[in-house]
């Protein structure tokens, strides 16, 4: 015992000796989840609208109004003609334009019918289709109005009563945070951990310490205690920054969360570990934590893109990512105000994940030093 | 001095495709970008998973149901009389709206309209996710109105009706993956000729090889555009096998020049390598470069409208992203891969790629000293 | 030795960094194919006077030069007329041998002809013909230095530095290092060379010993030796390093 408590003090030396190094491991996830966790957000905000058409006309000059005030929208310039559209869509100038026909009330009140067009930048098929939609949903809200004036009322408000849950603002860091809180601890946890161990590797200096009595199984663990703490000290400034920044509510219990916080740096070392055992140098441990891991984790953890959409083969693929367990356990328990019975699942599978990676990881270190 | 430059650059060649991971993943990494990452990358708002709450028990709430779930955007999960335990199957995230068809929906839709009354419908969604939540309850909403409309005949007559019409430039088939590819290219090209050269010279810093290289007369410039032009000449490789990829599996082609792309993509790898060699005169160790590449790595990735609308961040992240180059290099490439867009249209990309570029590699010459 | 032909000339050099004074004020002269030591503590100013030397370094003052350029402003010129083989072994472990060779030839600038005869002449010399296609990661310690030593000299510089090139090798191939410096040597090439075995010290024509920053003794071993009343340049070092500090 007093010999693994020497190796961990060691360890904790070590790693504080080399300053600049844990002064970025430590800043670093402050400065990303306030980054992250404003600035991701697929609302769209702003969205230029190009109008084409008479904007004498009083129920264009009602719908032009009612585009300039609509806080997603942004009145962008009348314009003459449909084809000046393409050409301020392709340069990114706006993102759609409403177009109207000539004669645009009088055709309402004569034929009873008229036409207006939106075209939309489909490049970004998501950002079109909101805006898309933003701006019907003003067209026919004036639609509802003068069906109102007409009609005199009824009809068209059938709509049923929508009950917005957990998240009734809308606030899009209660998405991402949790997201991004996945992504900043699981990959700085492993990177930390693999490139460590293999520059004593390299060094050669781990061989040393492997041959004295006490057991590889102690030495390993007590390499991983220091990380152990630091990715802590990495959650808790996270939470907090999540908590009182970006107001991200803790509705469940903040034991839960830190156990589940610490299943999954757990299941990041072992992680780590595994990259270390199978790279020889530095800079092979790099690439697979930086870009190896960072990637899939980005893409398919349902940080960003739903995992719900994608293929059933790339949905197998997500299940064997821990971060998309603790994501989706973090948003449970801090917004959804979840319990522990509410995550028994997401909660065996990631503690399966950390047993699995651990035991492999360190069986393989043994036979393969 | 033009020997010294061949013996250099066979140098970094031979290195390179020495190295065990390297050629692999040069050649992976376009198969990676075209054929998985699109995929995955999908914004697009399915299989909604939804809990019907019925207490009405009739056929119209029945009919109501089959209506949602041929609309191919639901799943229904469950059908019960209990809200609780429907609220309990969202709790647990087995489910992401609920919809409450209460008594009285039949006689609604049969009587009379109850003017002001509210309909007996509700509609419950989990808006954890905002844009999930609030795409899944417009889809339910449209579902039923659609729904009651037939039912009850139309609209209203004697009202003038605003027909809309929406189409969709560039993307006919509007198609997410065509969106996406452009931007994965760029982050392929990011990490190929910014990060991996980073790290190859903190490596040689570390193995003291470079201090042997400085004692020579190898001029400190000629040692760098060496080292680059390996990882330039993959860059090349990665951006035009992607274009071809791209047009063999999903038959899209770039629908610009292939001229415009080389330049921008010139005009990056200038911006990214200088900034990698920054990277590396400011690290100790490789450990360190690691951790600060992969922080920037993550902020041009996230912060650039690569995933998510620059349109849509608070103003201080706007100004992140007019500083990073992905933004522009990004806004050109997908703009000259879908819309077709030419240098009249992508000046402003160019000139403020080109502009972080001549700033990075000043700073960068400045601060790489051969003599200290 | 040659006539006086000064090949390295120092006079009063200070490199600081900060307020830390690494390099206090020294004074020295190489002759040409001389074998010069330079001796220290670790942290007594070695490195950092060799990297001035070599080109590496600007001083904060003093004069200098090395193969007849200045140390101040012809940094360029001096790497063209010098060989530098440095503590830590620098060549390119996933290049081969061959290949190693070819690369600081042709950083030289020597044609391709003359890096071809190099190749052989150098292997032969070091009897490693076998050895041309292995890759330099694959060798044993004592190979490498020798091969990094002959390719320090691979464009038959006029002064060749070598920091510490002995470090962690066995006895029997630091002696037929050392057979390779005389060589060297006796080809008129000036060797100056740090160490801190004090075995090596004692095959030097000349040796200083530098103490924190400063020459504290400069002389042939058998002058050092009478000198300090010491049997061997080990006795000299203790004498000399194992004063208390500096004293202001």
């Amino acid at each position: 015992m007093k010999e693994i408590l020497a190796f961990i003090q060691k360890e904790f030396w070590h790693i504080f000796r080399d300053r600049k190094t844990t002064l970025i491991v430590l800043v670093m996830p402050v400065v990303q989840i306030v980054l992250f966790g404003f600035a991701i957000s697929t609302e769209v905000h702003n969205a230029v609208v190009d109008v084409v058409g008479d904007i004498s006309d009083p129920v264009v000059q009602r719908i032009v109004n009612r585009i300039d005030v609509n806080e997603y929208l942004e009145l962008g310039r009348i314009l003459n003609s449909t084809s000046e559209v393409e050409a301020r869509i392709r340069k990114g100038k706006s993102t759609a334009a409403v177009c109207f026909e000539d004669g645009f009330d009088k055709a309402l009140t004569a034929e009873g019918k008229a036409t207006v067009s939106i075209i939309s930048d489909g490049a970004d098929p998501n950002t079109a289709q909101m805006v898309t939609s933003y701006v019907s949903g003003v067209i026919s809200s004036e639609q509802l109005s003068i069906s109102t004036r007409t009609a005199g009322g009824g009809g068209a408000t059938m709509r049923p009563n929508v009950q917005l849950m957990y998240n009734p603002a809308m606030n899009s860091s209660y998405n991402f945070v949790p997201g991004v809180m996945g992504l900043i601890l699981m990959l700085i946890c492993s990177m930390m951990t693999s490139v460590s161990i293999v520059k004593e590797k390299e060094l050669g200096t781990l061989e040393l310490v492997l041959v004295s009595p006490v057991k590889p199984f102690w030495i390993i663990l007590s390499k991983l205690i220091p990380y152990l703490v630091l990715s802590a000290v990495n959650f808790i400034s996270v939470l907090l920054l999540a908590v009182f920044v970006m107001d991200v509510p803790v509705n469940g219990s903040i034991a839960l969360l830190s156990l589940v916080a610490l299943i999954f740096v757990g299941s990041s070392l072992g992680l780590g570990l595994l990259v270390s055992v199978i790279s020889s140098t530095q800079q092979t441990a790099m690439l697979l934590c930086g870009m190896g891991l960072t990637m899939p984790t980005m893409m398919l953890s349902g940080l960003i893109f739903p995992c719900e959409s994608m293929p059933v083969a790339l949905q197998i693929f997500s299940d064997i990512i821990p971060a998309k367990w603790f994501i989706i356990m973090v948003k449970k328990i801090m917004i959804q105000g979840a319990g522990i019975s509410s995550i028994i699942k997401e909660l065996t599978v990631l503690t399966g994940m950390m047993v699995f990676l651990l035991w492999f990881s360190i069986k393989k270190f043994r036979t393969r030093l | 001095m033009i020997a010294m430059w061949k013996y250099l650059l066979k140098k970094e060649f031979k290195q390179y495709l020495r190295d065990p991971g390297m050629p692999r993943m040069t050649l992976m990494f376009p198969f990676l970008i075209i054929l998985v990452f699109p995929f995955a990358a999908n914004m697009e708002v399915r299989n909604i998973k939804l809990a019907m709450v019925d207490t009405d028990h009739s056929e119209q709430s029945g009919l109501l149901m089959e209506k949602c779930a041929s609309s191919g955007y639901f799943e229904i999960v469950d059908v019960t009389a209990s809200p609780e335990k429907a609220q309990e199957m969202m709790d647990r995230g087995k489910i992401d709206a609920i919809l409450t068809i209460n008594a009285g929906f039949a006689r609604m839709l049969e009587g009379s309209v109850p003017a002001e009354d509210a309909i007996p419908l509700g509609i419950k969604v989990n808006t954890v996710n905002g844009t999930r939540g609030s795409i899944g309850s417009q889809y339910l909403n449209a579902c039923i109105s659609s729904y009651i409309m037939s039912k009850k005949g139309g609209s209203i007559p004697g009202s003038a009706q605003i027909e809309v019409r929406e189409t969709y430039l560039f993307n006919r088939f509007q198609d997410y993956k065509l969106f996406m590819i452009p931007a994965l290219i760029v982050i392929a090209i990011t990490m190929m000729c910014g990060f991996l050269p980073a790290l190859n010279i903190v490596s040689e810093k570390e193995k003291g090889t470079i201090e042997q290289m400085n004692v020579t007369p190898v001029n400190k410039f000629a040692f760098i555009v060496c080292k680059m032009i390996p990882y330039v000449a993959v860059a090349f490789f990665m951006v035009f096998s992607c274009l071809l990829l791209a047009k063999i599996v999903f038959g899209y082609g770039c629908a610009g020049s292939l001229l415009d792309i080389s330049i921008f993509t010139l005009a990056h790898i200038i911006v990214m390598a200088s900034f990698g060699l920054l990277v590396s005169n400011y690290s100790e160790n490789a450990q360190q470069a690691m951790f600060i590449i992969w922080f920037f790595s993550m902020v041009f990735m996230l912060i650039s409208g690569i995933f998510t609308p620059v349109d849509s961040m608070p103003g201080w992240a706007k100004l992140v992203s007019y500083a990073n180059p992905l933004t522009y290099y990004a806004d050109a490439m997908r703009g000259i891969v879908l819309k077709g867009s030419s240098l009249a249209d992508t000046w402003v990309d160019l000139v403020c790629l080109l502009g972080i570029g001549g700033l990075t590699t000043t700073w960068a010459v400045l601060s790489y000293h051969k003599t200290n | 030795m040659e006539a006086n032909e000064k090949t390295v000339v120092i006079r009063g050099l200070v490199k600081r960094f900060g307020n830390f004074t690494a390099v206090d004020h020294i004074s020295f002269e190489v002759s040409k194919g001389e074998i010069f030591g330079f001796l220290g503590a670790n942290g007594a100013g070695k490195t950092t006077a060799i990297r001035i030397l070599c080109g590496l370094s600007v001083p904060t003052s003093g004069e200098g030069t090395v193969a007849g350029f200045s140390i101040k402003n012809q940094q360029e010129s001096i790497k063209k007329h010098i060989g530098y083989m440095s503590q830590k072994f620098s060549l390119y472990s996933d290049l081969k041998v061959w290949e190693n060779i070819e690369l600081f030839g042709g950083i030289y600038g020597l044609s391709d002809k003359q890096i071809k005869e190099k190749i052989s002449s150098m292997l032969k010399a070091l009897s490693m013909e076998d050895a041309r296609d292995m890759f330099v990661r694959d060798m044993p310690l004592g190979w490498k230095q020798k091969l990094a030593f002959s390719i320090a000299m691979v464009h038959d510089p006029q002064i060749v530095f070598l920091d510490e090139p002995t470090g962690g090798v066995d006895p029997v191939t630091r002696r037929n290092f050392w057979e390779m410096i005389y060589e060297a040597a006796s080809r008129g090439v000036t060797v100056f060379v740090t160490t801190h075995y004090m075995d090596e010290a004692e095959y030097c024509d000349r040796v200083s010993i530098m103490v924190d920053g400063r020459i504290e003794a400069l002389g042939s071993p058998s002058q050092l030796k009478m000198q300090y009343g010491a049997v061997n340049m080990d006795e000299v070092f203790t004498k000399i390093a194992g004063r208390p500090g500096k004293q202001q």
